[in-house]
């Protein structure tokens, strides 16, 4: 820790440096600073989102989401996020930049960086059609074969409804549609795996190692079109269905391809069921709720249909408090989802074993099932809307597989492009992390934040995880961030 | 690009068939959605439908006033009323709203039925506010509420209600009188002068848990 914190007086003031457009143009005049659903509504961010730590929303902004963005007037519906980064990781594979720096991890490492930017299309279409569509450019997306970091153009969330609300003295019943590309994408509940954690692109420079199907896997790589209902502001029900974001619908998942893997494929449409109560009491609010999800994916997305498939059973619970009351804003947040994995038996069954001199890359199945957990859990307090601080809490956890014992062949400091970083020999992806983190709002649409990634477990090991000594502790990173949107 | 355009012809037809819906719109820059549509979509998001907040950090509307309401609306609209509570969030809210929707807005919440909206507070607390609402405090200077916002805080034209108003609410608007100049033309900055913050506690307290 004392290593990693050294530098960070000189690196935050090339931090700053990079970030001062981001801080100046969020000082620019009302038309190009502020968002727009702001702009829409012509209210402050703090409205919509909890004491201004977007995007968790306040009871008001959950309603706004769930009638469609459609409160307040059409305006200029575009808006623009960028996020600046320094990383410092704890201790890199190869500490000699001339040496394979560039192949291992993180991007840039103790060099601020223009991490990535967005552009939004949001806002109100009618008095029943609103949505939001992003799309993000990746500046350190992945490496090319000369080592060297190439940008992706993604698009990433979207989500689009048609909306309808019955209100009267005795009855309150919002219904709704939502178009969108990512499952929970359209949840309004910062539990939901696609709003509640790692939010801050590049805060966890080595990435967890695996993700269930409902905890991200297959964000912007789908379609859905979902019905939801909530009720008296008391029960919200809905039920969508996914399918590959392929042909017609590919303009939704740019950036990822089937042809060439990076894109998963649905064997058919996929049902998502979504269930949450609701209650609201002074300042206090509260939602409990459930999900799930049983997709069935292609081994090989580049393969034709009638290849080995791999059917998944999510189920996942969680729940959210948070209590609002000016000058104090309290969140808290915790999510578990459950995923089954049953293998195709064409592959699955297999006798496998590790072999940690060949270091082999991709190893035969020896499980016809899996399982994969993931509880994450995260509290955060915010003063006045502007100083703010959150602890998370990530434990992954799941059986043994031969298939995701990966290691690397030869000695590490001969150079080359690869690294250890992702290897796994212990077969199991168990990974525990704590991540405190602390930021400052100084204006409503800005964010300045450090956060510090400790593992005490990573895939499936406290140490040597890669079978080259490589303990979780070395993947400990310090991340400083300014997070602007206007 | 073909695909984008045909999405967006797809959501331009869906947008001119469905572009105006009159008795359920939240639409807040269109003369035509009447006042009380708006209190319905659009306050009762955070005023409750029938104007019994349940946040304590957003006022109570249930037989309020309606020449308050109406007052309070226009301030806000020609930000005079800049407290930050209610600059964030009602600045851009009343904004392009005309004098008629505001009047009709006004009207729908003024005719809502105010709920009893008890506290945890003590009866002493209680009892020393209700001392203050209507007797005041003569030799601090301290004056009775009760005087301008009527014997049962029912409020009258542009004195506001009080009865069942959210303590916190009340403190807090309280403090913006007596602070700041984010509140003027009232004779309230004079009035919350003398008043400590034990008096503001016990005045509020009472005033949430107003017998019905």
């Amino acid at each position: 820790m004392y290593s990693v914190l050294k530098g960070c007086g000189k690196t935050a003031a090339k931090l700053v440096a990079i970030a001062l457009p981001v801080l100046v143009a969020s000082y620019a005049p009302d038309t190009l600073a502020i968002p727009a659903f702001a702009r829409q509504t012509g209210q402050n961010c703090v409205a919509c989102h909890a004491g201004g730590q977007f995007p968790e929303l306040t009871p008001y902004g959950r309603l706004f989401k769930l009638t469609g963005y459609t409160i307040g007037e059409r305006n200029i519906p575009i808006s623009a996020m960028a996020v600046v980064t320094d990383t410092m990781v704890r201790s890199r594979n190869d500490p000699n930049p001339g040496g394979f720096a560039k192949g291992d991890f993180p991007a840039q490492n103790g060099t601020p960086i223009f991490n990535t930017a967005s552009i939004f299309l949001a806002g109100k279409v009618t008095d029943n059609i609103g949505g939001f569509a992003q799309w993000t450019v990746n500046q350190y997306d992945h490496l090319d074969g000369g080592g060297n970091w190439q940008s992706n153009t993604v698009s990433d969330n979207a989500d689009i409804r048609y909306v309808d609300r019955f209100i009267n003295a005795n009855n309150d019943v919002i219904v709704g549609l939502t178009f969108n590309n990512n499952p929970s994408v359209q949840d309004v509940w910062n539990s939901a795996p696609a709003w509640g954690f790692d939010l801050v692109p590049g805060s966890n420079p080595a990435g967890f190692p695996a993700k269930p199907q409902l905890g991200g896997a297959l964000a912007q790589q789908v379609v859905g079109l979902g019905a939801y209902a909530y009720w008296n502001k008391t029960v919200y029900a809905e039920l969508s269905v996914y399918r590959t974001a392929d042909k017609f619908w590919s303009f939704m998942s740019q950036g990822f391809d089937s042809t060439d893997g990076t894109r998963s494929r649905l064997v058919n449409n996929t049902p998502y069921a979504r269930i949450a109560l609701t209650k609201e009491w002074g300042a206090h609010n509260f939602m409990v709720g459930a999900m799930a999800m049983a997709p069935e994916v292609y081994n090989d997305p580049t393969q034709p249909p009638g290849s080995p498939t791999t059917k998944y059973r999510d189920i996942g619970i969680d729940a959210q408090y948070q209590y609002i009351l000016d000058p104090h804003t309290v969140t808290a947040q915790f999510s578990y989802i459950n995923e089954r994995i049953h293998y195709d038996p064409s592959v699955a069954g297999m006798p496998g074993a590790y072999d940690s001199l060949m270091g082999t890359a991709s190893q035969p199945l020896t499980n016809t099932t899996d399982r994969l957990n993931l509880f994450r859990a995260k509290a955060s307090y915010v003063y006045r809307a502007k100083y703010g601080g959150s602890l998370s809490y990530y434990n992954l956890s799941g059986s043994y597989n031969s298939l995701n014992q990966m290691g690397i062949p030869g000695d590490l400091t001969a150079g080359g492009l690869n690294n250890s970083v992702s290897s796994n020999v212990t077969g199991k992806p168990d990974t525990v992390a704590w991540i405190p983190e602390v930021f400052w709002i100084p204006v409503q649409n800005a964010r300045v934040g450090m956060q510090y990634s400790m593992f005490t477990k990573y895939q499936g090991a406290k140490n040597n995880y890669d079978g080259w000594g490589r303990n979780a502790k070395d993947n400990d990173a310090l991340f400083l961030y300014v997070w602007g949107a206007y | 690009m073909n695909k984008l355009l045909t999405l967006g012809i797809v959501v331009g037809t869906m947008s001119v068939a469905a572009c105006v819906n009159l008795d359920r719109s939240r639409t807040l820059g269109n003369p035509s959605v009447s006042g009380s549509v708006l209190a319905i979509q659009v306050c009762s998001n955070c005023h409750g439908v029938d104007g019994n907040s349940t946040s304590p950090a957003i006022p109570r509307l249930a037989g309020q006033q309606a020449t308050y309401i109406v007052n309070q609306m226009k301030t806000f609209r020609g930000h005079e009323r800049s407290d930050p509570a209610g600059q964030e969030s009602m600045w851009g809210i009343s904004r392009h709203l005309t004098d008629q929707q505001i009047t009709d807005l006004a009207a729908y919440f003024s005719k809502q039925k105010a709920q009893p909206n008890p506290s945890a507070d003590t009866p002493q607390l209680i009892a020393q506010g209700k001392e203050i609402f209507e007797n005041g405090i003569p030799d601090q200077n301290v004056i009775a509420c009760s005087a301008c916002h009527g014997p049962t805080a029912q409020g009258i034209e542009a004195f506001p209600r009080l009865a069942n108003q959210h303590a916190d609410y009340i403190v807090k608007q309280l403090n913006v009188f007596q602070n700041t100049q984010g509140r003027p033309g009232t004779p309230m900055e004079a009035v919350t002068h003398p008043l400590t913050g034990a008096h503001k506690a016990a005045v509020a307290a009472y005033l949430q848990n107003f017998p019905n």
